[in-house]
């Protein structure tokens, strides 16, 4: 069998790079047991453990039955045997799926319930409006400001500003909040700011500055100034770098005037920058300026990305795309053009990194239902309809957006020592009929399905059990299940490498008879998930079942 | 000021004394006296305004007139700690910290009889506008002048904190000018002991020269002078008498994330607070209801049941924060006389969606008397409260009820007792 010859090569080639990547280890397997007990660090610290549960951590992993331990709000453990402290409070999670939760890109501020602002320069205007000043001095202290501007120590000051200001705003009780931790969604970027939906504190929601320079890209003129800008900001760089080599302190320092800020912050590899664009020619000047001056833009939009993929992979764009979005082709267009459901699989394959939004970054509850950022999954579930992998469907929602917020340290994806924001849910969290159960922010349970009354009615399931510590009587049970679901997770060790493959292999884990009623329209495919969720809804008596005999078809 | 308004007290209280030598004694039907529940077959014995003796079937002493209603139900005047009737609308809005609603008091008031004609013997008037508007006043319904009306002034501070970064800013300047000024303090006490000092060094110096034995008695009377600081701003008093504890403040919020910015706001600081929401649906302040009654605050609501949001799902906020641990004050839903006459039909209603009876009479008689700082003095039936009394023929919260007499300082004032 093809699979078993790609496992054994696979644990081959893995064993042999093991003593070469102790860390990589370390992430996906087991920690060691012995070294548990003395990692109890203080007393302080809280422990959070999700048993049981299969875990999709975002960088194309998926451990069945495995267990993950929070310490203090950041994930310490993912694995198998890992020790669970006595005082951990224990999620058992059995027949769910945990995933981190998703990153909503372009949000509004109505979700956190304030005015956020990440604008230096409204930053700027409310200091001069807070002091008692005469036109005099206000023109004075902007003049200073706009010498004051380059420099980074500055930049800082006013991002720290105005990220106090939207925690001054923040409202974690929030409805809107509510209902978008319920869609799956544990952080948002509003106003260019990364915010986390934490319900229990309205402190360090705020997780960074952004570091996204945007730029105008609408119009020839626009483009004409941008490159302009670039031009003029490489020259200063030269300039500098060279008068700073030549340490003569004797000849002036070269003058930073009329040198865009923001294209010098890119240049210096500070920030990158953000453009607006759909158009394929649009999208390939952008391309071209990005290989000229050497930065990788993120390009908002990317509607015509699929006919200039290649280009865009290159240049190593990362591409913000809808793939809901409908535009027919020009009629005056002799080549291709207009949208294309594809278009996220074909960026991806070609190696611009795709973050998925929502068509709008509002909760709405009027109008069309499932337009909204509260439909961000199925936003997602649309590119996988276009061809795009489930792993890589799940990193548009979850990893790239964290890296375009540039807090992909923190969240993303879950991986030792990220922050513990994470979904349970009752299945594929890309599939329409699938719930957050229970979202977790921080360690800290943010959203209850059972407990808000929103979704409680829908689909009801028993709680998820938390528990102060193992149960007794559990514990040698877990301990069993930890083991076949060990065995278990390396028969699957297939599902890793699918992440990269998008073709839909037909020898590979097909529904097996044993699979409760597969759906008859299924809207994407989900080709991990070769075993029936332990906890599955029972079929539906008005749903037609499909007659035994027939062998299932894979929805490809 | 307060020595003043204190003194008025006194001779308010000391004038219908001042007619008779006022002793008489009650016997109703029963007496919800809250602070020792229900009592049935209830006398109560009032000298010169103040009750003295609350009993069951206690014998009466001969000579003493007895008030003999065996089908009443007496209980503490209503308590409004929180309303605007009788002043001008809410106008104003100039965030002076140390307005007085007082200042705007008109005795002689048609409202103020129909207000006592209601049951409600004490209200709490708060300065308008938002943010800090300034300082309330417990006032009573009745009497000719303000000083006569005014029983406590201030009663508390009003402010209101919202979730946005100016409201947040008016609380942290306030804060900010009262340290600057126990800075200020700090500096003369250090400067005038440093003075002390030094005029006692120059005082022993002299007294070497003189007789040794009168040294002591000297010196203790060179240590005499008491240090004075100097005198708090207006602005800055309120604030004062907060953190000492002198003064309680109502804070205002109107949802539940305000609660979390209030804690960010107040930081290490400690004073004496009561929180207010107006109730409205889709209010969200179940959430904090845990937390607010842990810390055993005391939250002011209107008597209603709200909407879970986005849901016809009906909660009843007072319920759930009284099971939680919070005292819990009701404020009729408006500031008109009808909304004080329906006052304890709204209350009775949330009775019946299970907020406890004893909580919901504490909830219009002692808890809002806490409010204004009345709590010794008003708001129960027991030894050495001023006796401010309602009659009914029923059960207060019955809807059928009548309302027999009002009492004020062991007058009737008002009903069909009126003699």
């Amino acid at each position: 069998m093809k699979i078993r010859n790609l496992i054994t090569l696979l644990t081959a080639a893995s064993l042999a790079a093991l003593p070469l990547m102790p860390f990589a280890r370390a992430q996906d397997e087991a920690p060691e047991g012995e070294a548990a007990p003395t990692e109890v660090d203080t007393e302080k610290d809280t422990y959070v453990a999700v048993v049981g549960a299969d875990i999709y951590t975002g960088t194309g992993e998926v451990l069945r039955g495995a267990t993950m331990l929070v310490r203090s709000g950041k994930i310490r453990r993912i694995g198998y045997d890992v020790f669970i402290p006595e005082n951990a409070r224990v999620v058992h999670a059995a027949g769910y799926r945990v995933y981190p939760g998703m990153v909503a890109l372009s949000a509004s501020t109505r979700i956190t319930d304030g005015t956020l602002s990440a604008d230096p320069w409204s930053a700027v205007e409310d200091a001069v409006h807070g002091r008692a000043v005469t036109d005099k001095v206000a023109d004075e202290l902007v003049e200073d400001w706009v010498e004051e501007w380059e420099g980074d120590f500055e930049t800082a000051q006013a991002f720290d500003e105005a990220a106090l200001r939207s925690s001054d705003s923040y409202d974690p009780f929030s409805s809107y909040l509510v209902l978008t931790l319920a869609a799956g969604i544990t952080s948002v970027e509003s106003s260019n700011l990364p915010i986390k939906l934490r319900r229990d504190k309205i402190e360090d929601v705020v997780m960074g500055d952004g570091g996204l320079v945007a730029f105008n890209w609408g119009g020839a003129d626009a483009r004409r100034t941008v490159r302009a800008d670039f031009e003029k900001a490489a020259a200063y760089l030269r300039e500098f770098r060279a008068w700073e080599a030549a340490g003569d302190k004797s000849v002036k320092e070269p003058s930073r005037r009329g040198v865009n800020s923001g294209a010098l912050r890119v240049l210096k590899g500070e920030a990158r920058p953000k453009f607006s664009a759909d158009g394929a020619n649009d999208l390939l000047g952008i391309a071209r300026l990005a290989q000229t001056f050497g930065f990788r833009p993120v390009i908002d939009g990317c509607r015509e990305g699929w006919i200039v993929a290649d280009e865009l992979g290159r240049a190593g764009v990362t591409a913000i795309v809808q793939p809901r979005e409908r535009r027919a082709k020009d009629e005056m267009m002799v080549g291709p053009a207009g949208s294309s459901i594809e278009n996220a699989a074909i960026l991806h394959k070609a190696g611009v990194q795709v973050a998925v939004k929502a068509m709008n970054g509002n909760v709405d509850l009027s109008g069309i239902a499932g337009r909204d950022i509260l439909a961000l999954a199925l936003d997602a579930g649309f590119a996988v309809r276009g061809g795009m992998s489930d792993a890589a469907a799940l990193q548009s929602v979850t990893l790239v957006p964290a890296r375009i917020l540039g807090v992909d340290h923190r969240i993303g994806s879950l991986e030792i020592g990220k922050d513990a924001d994470f979904l349970i849910t009752d299945g594929d969290l890309l599939h329409y009929e699938t719930h957050v159960q229970l979202a977790f922010v921080l360690g800290e349970v943010a959203y209850d399905k059972n407990a808000e009354l929103y979704y409680a009615h829908i689909r009801p399931q028993p709680p998820i059990k938390i528990t102060e510590g193992i149960p007794p009587a559990e514990e040698t049970k877990a301990a069993e299940d930890g083991e076949s679901d060990e065995t278990k997770g390396a028969e699957k060790a297939g599902d890793d490498s699918e992440g990269k493959d998008p073709e839909p292999k037909p020898d590979e884990p097909a529904p097996k008879p044993d699979e409760p009623t597969p759906k008859p329209e299924e809207p994407e495919p989900k080709p991990d998930e070769p075993t029936p969720k332990p906890e599955e809804p029972e079929p539906k008596p008005d749903e037609p079942a499909p007659k035994p005999e027939e062998p299932p078809t894979h929805p490809s | 000021m307060k020595l003043f308004a204190s003194a008025l007290l006194a001779i308010a209280t000391a004038l219908p004394s001042a007619a008779a030598q006022d002793v008489f004694a009650l016997r109703v039907g029963r007496a919800e006296t809250i602070g020792q529940g229900t009592l049935d077959h209830a006398v109560i014995l009032v000298e010169n305004g103040v009750i003295t003796v609350v009993g069951q079937d206690l014998p009466v002493e001969r000579g003493i007139p007895i008030i003999d209603l065996p089908d009443a139900v007496v209980m503490p005047g209503l308590i409004n700690c929180r309303t605007r009737i009788g002043v001008d609308g809410r106008g104003g809005g100039g965030a002076d910290i140390a307005a007085r609603a007082s200042a705007e008091l008109y005795p002689r008031q048609d409202v103020w009889e129909e207000l006592l004609a209601t049951g409600t013997t004490t209200l709490g008037i708060y300065p308008p506008g938002n943010g800090i508007p300034g300082l309330a006043a417990a006032v009573r319904p009745a009497g000719d002048t303000v000083a006569a009306m005014v029983l406590k002034d201030p009663a508390y501070l009003q402010l209101y904190l919202r979730s946005d970064r100016g409201s947040k800013k008016l609380f942290t300047d306030a804060f900010e000018k009262l340290d600057k000024y126990l800075e200020k303090v700090a500096k003369e006490r250090e400067k005038f002991d440093k003075d002390n000092e030094k005029s006692k060094d120059k005082d022993k110096d002299k007294d070497k020269d003189k007789d040794k034995d009168k040294d002591k008695d000297k010196d203790s009377k060179k240590n005499a002078p008491e240090f004075k600081p100097s005198q708090p701003d207006d602005d800055v008093r309120p604030v004062l008498d907060l953190i000492t504890g002198r003064l309680r403040a109502v804070i205002g919020i109107r949802k539940a994330g305000d609660w979390l910015h209030l804690l960010d706001v107040m930081g290490e600081r400690k004073f004496e607070f009561d929180l207010q929401c107006d109730l409205r649906d889709d209010l969200d302040l179940f959430y904090i209801a845990e937390e607010v009654g842990k810390r055993g605050l005391r939250v002011i609501f209107d008597p209603t049941i709200i909407q879970h949001p986005g849901t016809r799902r009906e909660r009843s906020m007072p319920a759930e924060f009284a099971k939680a641990g919070a005292k819990l004050a009701l404020s009729p839903r408006s500031d008109s006389v009808e909304a004080h006459r329906d006052w304890l039909n709204q209350v009775g209603e949330l009775v019946r969606y299970g907020l406890d009876r004893q909580i919901a009479l504490r909830a219009v008689t002692l808890e809002p008397a806490h409010v204004l700082g009345l709590g010794d003095k008003l708001g129960s039936i027991e030894a050495g409260r001023t006796a401010n009394l309602v009659f009914f023929d029923r059960d207060p919260f019955d809807p059928a009820r009548r309302l027999l007499g009002v009492m004020l300082d062991g007058r009737f004032v008002s009903g069909e007792l009126l003699p």
